[in-house]
């Protein structure tokens, strides 16, 4: 198997009250670059910790998880931190932004870890942020963005780096439905218009309506693989 | 990297009540270690220059054979030709002036009792020329004055316990340098405080030519030298050492320091009351900030979990938060500067007196010197403990599992 994630076998199990729980279990999947995807499953599914996994801040039990080629299971944390801080953006439920920075200076934060000039990362983030339309916004700090623009300046700082692969987990559990449906069409754009890869875990199956793949987890095992006929990248 | 200390030193105001309280504790160190400190250096100061200007000189010249004579034939192992040597110390740079004396010990007597004495003859227009003044408390100064070789300065405790006062006459008994007993009567011209209450119950002061007289002798114990300025010390004794190596009799050069026994008592034991100090700032800085800065970590758990996830390496969450630990004490100890050397100038303008400690007569302004070397080490005491204080608790955030700190709450 090939492609940008690969999914190979991949279990994991937690301890918890003298038993172990199953989060994954013999899990399998492949992900080509320029997917548009979603993860999607009841709570307790196994959506996060796919994503965790996938995204190198959490190690499988079992199996093993390439990369971009890289068998992630083999490196150390160093390396690991590497491939996340060079390959991989993130949006969280939360945002998780850096509460005292403004938005332009959190959008530069993934630039910053890579050595970019000031002037360099000024430019990208605010191309970023341009990009999500929040380029008049980028002086606010996240106290005064709304929880849409939040998630949207979150969004800028996952691609600003040019990612191979971009994770976000529940990114609209914290936004109303006319935020999330905003959301998810942004991500959908940035994903045809950079070629990223989008991967995207939800509960909500309205999100789902226009997303070319998804893959329905249940008890820790992928039970659907769905690809809409008009799969756009590959 | 200068991002990252914007980020360090905005996280520090994050929890601006936090932040104050640990503000307060580690400028509160600076100011008391401040004031503390600068008192001490002014006791100290005081101390020296007192010491100086009561008598002891900046520098003293005796014979080499001095510190091993006989305690009671005093002039035995004197200055012999000692207007030579004066002579020869007056024309160095930056002394004001040279002063003979004979320190000597004998018997007081009223005629109804007698006791002890500490004599010290001096040259009275020698003193008031190195400002070497009496604490009078009756009377006058001794005079060079024809017929005033007669007359004695007593200290106030020996003058009680003989029952006498200015105008009295006293017999005064000493070994001559032959090893005689001889005597001489002198007047009372004035009672004195040396501001140490054993040394007013024995001493006496006379006229240099009563002593000579007294002891059957010309020459004189030691050169009292008296500089400008103190600093100058160590200056002038180098080069007195090769022009007294020219003279016939072998001389020795002691400097104020190495004859101020007391002064050095109190200076240790100031420093040792400042160190002490000083290390209980720096468990109270340390002890306290662990605790504050274990809670800014727990509040920011998620947010350092995010810095991990996207790849901030984990050498760069430990020095982010030594950063802000390290700037909060800069902070602290800048504002504890402030507010030291404040309080300081408005303690020393208000002209505050304390009572006389034990062992003294007279009460002791309270002033507090700004001392660079004490704002320096406080600053950097702080700032130390503070940083130190850090390490366990960025250590700690560094080794977060990012999995776990993404679901802090």
């Amino acid at each position: 198997m090939s492609g940008l994630v690969s999914v190979e076998g991949v279990s994991r199990r937690f301890p918890m009250d003298h038993r172990e729980v199953r989060a994954l279990d013999d899990a399998n999947l492949r992900i080509e670059a320029g997917e548009f995807l979603a993860i999607a499953g009841p709570s307790g599914s196994g959506k996060s910790t796919l994503l965790n996994l996938m995204g190198c801040i959490d190690k499988p039990t079992t199996g093993r998880i390439v990369l971009d080629g890289e068998d992630t299971s083999a490196l150390n944390a160093a390396r690991l931190s590497t491939l996340r801080r060079e390959k991989i953006g993130f949006v969280f439920q939360t945002f998780n932004l850096i509460p005292v920075f403004t938005a332009q200076e959190n959008v530069e934060f993934p630039l910053l870890l890579q050595g970019l000039t000031p002037r360099e990362r000024r430019e990208r983030a605010s191309a970023a942020l341009d990009s999500v339309g929040l380029g008049l916004r980028a002086q606010q700090r996240p106290d005064l963005l709304s929880g849409g623009e939040r998630q949207r300046v979150a969004v800028a700082r996952a691609i600003v780096h040019r990612p191979v692969l971009v994770l976000a987990d529940e990114p609209t559990a914290n936004l109303d439905t006319h935020n999330a449906t905003q959301l998810i069409d942004l991500m959908r754009e940035l994903n045809e218009s950079l070629g990223v890869t989008f991967v995207f875990s939800t509960h909500d199956q309205r999100l789902l309506e226009h997303t070319p793949r998804i893959v329905r987890l249940c008890d820790g095992q992928v039970a659907e693989d769905l690809r809409l006929a008009e799969v756009v990248h590959g | 990297m200068a991002k990252f200390l914007l980020l360090a030193f905005r996280d520090i105001f994050r929890n601006r009540r936090r932040t104050l309280m640990t503000l307060l504790m580690v400028g509160g160190g600076v100011t008391g270690l401040l004031m503390a400190g600068g008192y001490f250096a002014f006791m100290t100061q005081g101390l020296r220059e007192d010491t100086i200007r009561n008598g002891l000189g900046h520098l003293q010249i005796f014979t080499s054979e001095h510190f091993r004579r006989d305690e009671v034939r005093v002039l035995d192992t004197g200055i012999e030709n000692w207007r030579q040597v004066a002579d020869s110390v007056r024309t160095a740079p930056h002394v004001r002036g040279v002063a003979p004396r004979i320190e000597f010990y004998g018997m007081v007597s009223n005629g109804q009792k007698s006791s002890v004495f500490m004599g010290s003859a001096v040259d009275p227009d020698a003193e008031r020329s190195l400002g070497f003044t009496a604490n009078l408390t009756s009377g006058r100064d001794l005079s060079s004055k024809p017929g005033s070789e007669v007359e004695a300065l007593i200290g106030a405790g020996l003058a009680k316990s003989m029952n006498v006062k200015v105008g009295d006459g006293l017999t005064l008994l000493a070994v001559t340098a032959d090893g005689a007993l001889n005597g001489v009567d002198v007047q009372i011209a004035g009672i004195i405080q040396t501001g140490f209450a054993e040394m007013d119950a024995r001493y006496l002061r006379i006229t240099l030519p009563s002593a000579q007289r007294l002891l059957q002798s010309d020459r004189i114990t030691n050169l009292v030298v008296g500089l400008d300025k103190t600093d100058y010390t160590d200056a002038v004794y180098n080069q007195l050492i090769p022009r007294l190596g020219r003279l016939p009799q072998a001389m020795t050069v002691k400097k104020w320091i190495d004859l101020a026994g007391y002064y050095k008592q109190v200076r240790n034991l100031f420093n040792g009351i400042f160190l002490f100090m000083g290390a209980i700032v720096f468990f109270m800085v340390l002890m306290s900030s662990v605790n504050t800065l274990l809670m800014a970590l727990f509040e920011r758990t998620r947010e350092i979990g995010t810095m991990l996830a996207m790849g901030t390496p984990r050498a760069w969450i430990i020095l982010l938060l030594m950063a802000e630990a390290t700037l909060l004490g800069v902070v602290g100890a800048g504002g504890g500067l402030v507010v030291g050397n404040l309080l300081g100038s408005l303690l020393n303008a208000s002209g505050l007196q304390l009572p006389p400690p034990p062992g003294y007569t007279v009460g002791i302004p309270f002033r507090v010197l700004h001392v660079p070397w004490i704002m320096a080490g406080s600053s950097i005491l702080v700032i130390f403990s503070l940083a130190l204080a850090s390490i366990m608790p960025a250590v700690r955030a560094s080794r977060l599992r990012i999995v776990e700190a993404l679901a802090h709450v």
